[in-house]
């Protein structure tokens, strides 16, 4: 909680006759972090060198990559496979190399079967797109070729030209324009030639083909449709393949895999002559069972201990620990950046606030039921880690939208009957006179609040981040500019409450006033606007550039009640529209043409505020995450830790 | 202007008001457009060298709200 996994760095060295037993048991356990080794001479580990992929790394790469030219081609996906039962890893070492080159020979038969029909396919509607000019014309084709005296020119053309050679002529028309053919004597091709390029002529040549055009393209186009009969029966085996076969493809794909990157595993360690050594990382708690199943695994023949971190020069990898409540929000941090090993984790405090904010600008039940239904929904569709994630924060949302639903009193923009709303009031008197409209003023200082709050907890963040990762003169400096960012902060909040009376804010008006107007509180809060800026400039100069951000940032809580009224207002345009304009008129006299308009009204009703709630959503997850991004993190957050990836794979498909 | 009654200058001075909000909204409005026109280009192009930074992405694009939801909050500070 509000930190990383606590990491050891941790050494094996082992005869190089160990490597394979070695790689295995790391690759089961999958724990260990590999820090790749770097041949650079450092001091230390001069005559290192990096090791080599093991024997039979090869093979399995070539075999892999014959498996995933298939995979592709026939579009297996894991994702899209669910794990039945797994297959024993001997049963399917046997099974690859007995059954997988059938496989992959029927798969790639008939892919290249398929290649062939299309290649056909596309030469045949070739030639239909020749002859189709010549559909209209009632002449044999042979006629159009073969002359020895006689030269035909056949093309476009918009008006009959003027030819004074002669000539015999023959127009139809097809899709293209008016086909004009005309029979010269070779002799004075060139002057017809010339004259008709005069007219705007565009040749079109000569199918290749004998007897009636129309005849022809009515052959080719069964021919066609023969092949794209067989290349869908070819499609259609293909996918029986792939439905029978899937299961054992990904099986193999995951099986092979491991293999490869296990028999890559060397490339990361340094070795010697005799012997390798691999450095890495793994989780404290971890550390007694990985050193005690590397030496099981070995039979006592491998060294593995634990070395001391040196916080300076080493990057150690990051891993969340967070509560389960937090560990969906993971995903938001991930987004962003993941912390750095030595800062605080502040994954717990965005799961909790993060559905607040939701909460707060969606604010209605019936929205919230509707996020939660979609969030439950959607939980079967989406697979995958990261989705399921999202969906849980969704899950979150929605509940908080609901509870906060409550505390306004909304449902679809209605208020609840019933139901006094807790929070100031956010009802919109839309469609209708009187009401006292929304609590404004209130709602902004609501929001003004929560700012001040949250960056009041980023900016104590910030000072413990400074007090742990820093050292010496500069560590105080940076620890009371933080204080200094806060003072400034309080200090222009308690001297505009010592001049104007706010709703929600303590009255500081009442107080006499010292000098020149001005009363203690005014002064207090200079004294701390004053003395806060000192801090800041003590620690950087350049920071004074930002001081307007403190009120920016505080202000841009502001969105969390101008977005949430716009959400509350578009749902009553729609209940105004819908109930007020379409259903209720029609209601007091009821006709055949008021039922329709009713219908109407009902569909606009149910569109409306599906839309609405699209919005809402999009709406209240980008504020709320852009606030804490933007106006939370940029106090304490730095970000940029490396992700702990453990070598190492879940398996669902086969088993040791 | 002398012959204004009452009742027209309050209707006038609601009109005043409603048009202020809507000017506030409005600009603000086109102001955001115009800043996320070139970051949202940007995103776009960068996202489709690189699926990862899209969340990154979408944050850059939203950053310039800021601008209308400041319109949002004085339009409605002087609405109610």
């Amino acid at each position: 909680m509000f930190k990383p996994e606590d990491m050891s760095k941790v050494l094996v060295v082992a005869p190089k006759d160990q490597i394979d037993a070695v790689v295995k048991k790391l690759y089961s356990l999958n724990l260990f972090h590999i820090e790749d080794y770097v041949e650079q001479e450092e001091e230390g580990y001069e005559g290192y060198r990096i090791g080599m992929p093991l024997p039979h790394g090869s093979d399995t790469s070539r075999e892999l990559l014959k498996l995933r030219a298939v995979t592709n081609a026939i579009a297996v996906q894991a994702d899209d496979v669910s794990p039945k039962e797994r297959i024993a890893s001997s049963r399917l070492k046997s099974l690859i190399e007995q059954d997988l080159p059938s496989v992959e020979g029927e798969v790639e038969s008939l892919l290249n079967r398929r290649s062939r029909l299309d290649a056909e396919a596309k030469e045949i509607e070739q030639v239909i797109e020749t002859l189709s000019p010549f559909a209209n014309v009632a002449v044999d084709l042979d006629l159009l070729r073969g002359y020895d005296n006689l030269a035909v020119l056949t093309g476009y053309i918009n008006a009959k030209p003027d030819l004074d050679i002669p000539h015999e002529v023959l127009t139809a028309s097809s899709k293209g324009g008016n086909l004009l053919i005309l029979w010269i004597s070779a002799g004075y091709r060139n002057e017809a030639e010339r004259a008709l390029l005069d007219a705007q002529f565009q040749a079109v040549p000569i199918p290749d083909e004998s007897g009636m055009a129309q005849d022809r393209i009515h052959y080719y186009k069964g021919k066609l449709s023969d092949v794209e009969k067989e290349i869908e029966g070819v499609n259609h085996a293909l996918d029986s393949l792939k439905e029978k076969h899937q299961g054992f493809l990904v099986a193999c794909d995951e099986l092979l895999s491991t293999e490869a990157e296990m028999a890559e595993a060397p490339l990361r360690f340094a070795t010697t002559e005799n012997a390798f050594l691999a450095e890495g990382w793994i989780p404290k708690k971890d550390v007694h069972t990985f050193i005690e199943g590397m030496s099981v695994a070995t039979g006592g023949r491998a060294f593995a201990t634990e070395l001391a971190i040196d916080m300076e020069k080493d990057v150690i990898p990051v891993e969340y620990d967070n509560a389960s409540f937090a560990k969906p929000t993971e995903f938001l941090m991930d987004i962003y950046s993941r912390p750095r090993y030595t800062e605080i984790d502040p994954t717990l405090t965005v799961s909790i606030i993060f559905p607040i904010f939701f909460g707060l600008i969606l604010g209605d039940v019936a929205y919230g039921l509707l996020v939660l239904a979609l969030a439950l929904g959607l939980r079967k569709v989406i697979t995958g880690d990261e989705g399921q994630m999202l969906l849980k924060i969704l899950r979150n949302a929605g509940i908080s939208s609901i509870i906060f639903g409550f505390l306004f009193s909304e449902f679809l923009g209605f208020g609840i009957p019933g139901i006094e709303p807790l929070l100031p009031n956010r009802h919109l008197s839309i469609g209708h006179a009187g009401g006292h409209g929304p609590a404004v003023p209130e709602l902004m200082m609501m929001t003004v609040w929560i700012g001040i709050l949250h960056i009041t907890l980023g900016r104590i963040f910030g000072i413990v981040n400074h007090a742990r990762q820093d050292h010496g003169k500069h560590r105080t400096l940076a620890v009371l500019a933080n204080v200094g960012w806060l003072l400034v902060m309080y200090g222009i909040l308690i001297a505009i409450l010592s001049m104007f009376a706010l709703p929600l804010m303590p009255d500081l008006t009442g107080w006499p006033a010292v000098v020149a107007g001005l009363t203690m509180p005014a002064f207090i809060g200079l004294g701390m606007l004053i003395l806060g800026v000192l801090f800041i400039v003590r620690d950087s100069a350049l920071e004074i550039v930002e001081l307007p951000t403190i009120l920016s940032h505080v202000l841009s809580y502001a969105r969390i009640v101008g977005v949430g009224l716009s959400s509350v207002a578009i749902a009553g345009v729609v209940n105004l529209i819908a109930i007020g304009m379409l259903i209720e008129p029609q209601l007091e006299h009821l006709t055949a043409l008021g039922v329709v308009i009713i219908i109407v009204g009902a569909v606009v009703f149910v569109i409306g505020h599906i839309l609405n709630t699209i919005l809402g959503m999009l709406g209240g997850g980008l504020q709320s995450m852009r606030l804490h991004y933007v106006e939370f993190f940029t106090k304490f957050y730095k970000g940029g830790g490396k992700k702990y990836d453990p070598f190492g794979m879940i398996k669902k498909f086969s088993e040791d | 202007m002398a012959d204004m009654t009452l009742e027209m200058v309050q209707a006038s001075q609601a009109g005043m008001k409603a048009l202020g909000a809507a000017i506030a909204v409005g600009a603000t409005g086109i102001a955001t457009g115009i800043a996320e026109m070139s970051i949202g280009s940007a995103a776009v192009g960068a996202t489709a060298e690189n699926k990862d930074i899209f969340g990154l992405a979408l944050l850059f694009v939203v950053i310039p709200e800021t601008i209308v939801i400041f319109g949002l909050v004085v339009a409605l500070l002087l609405l109610f």
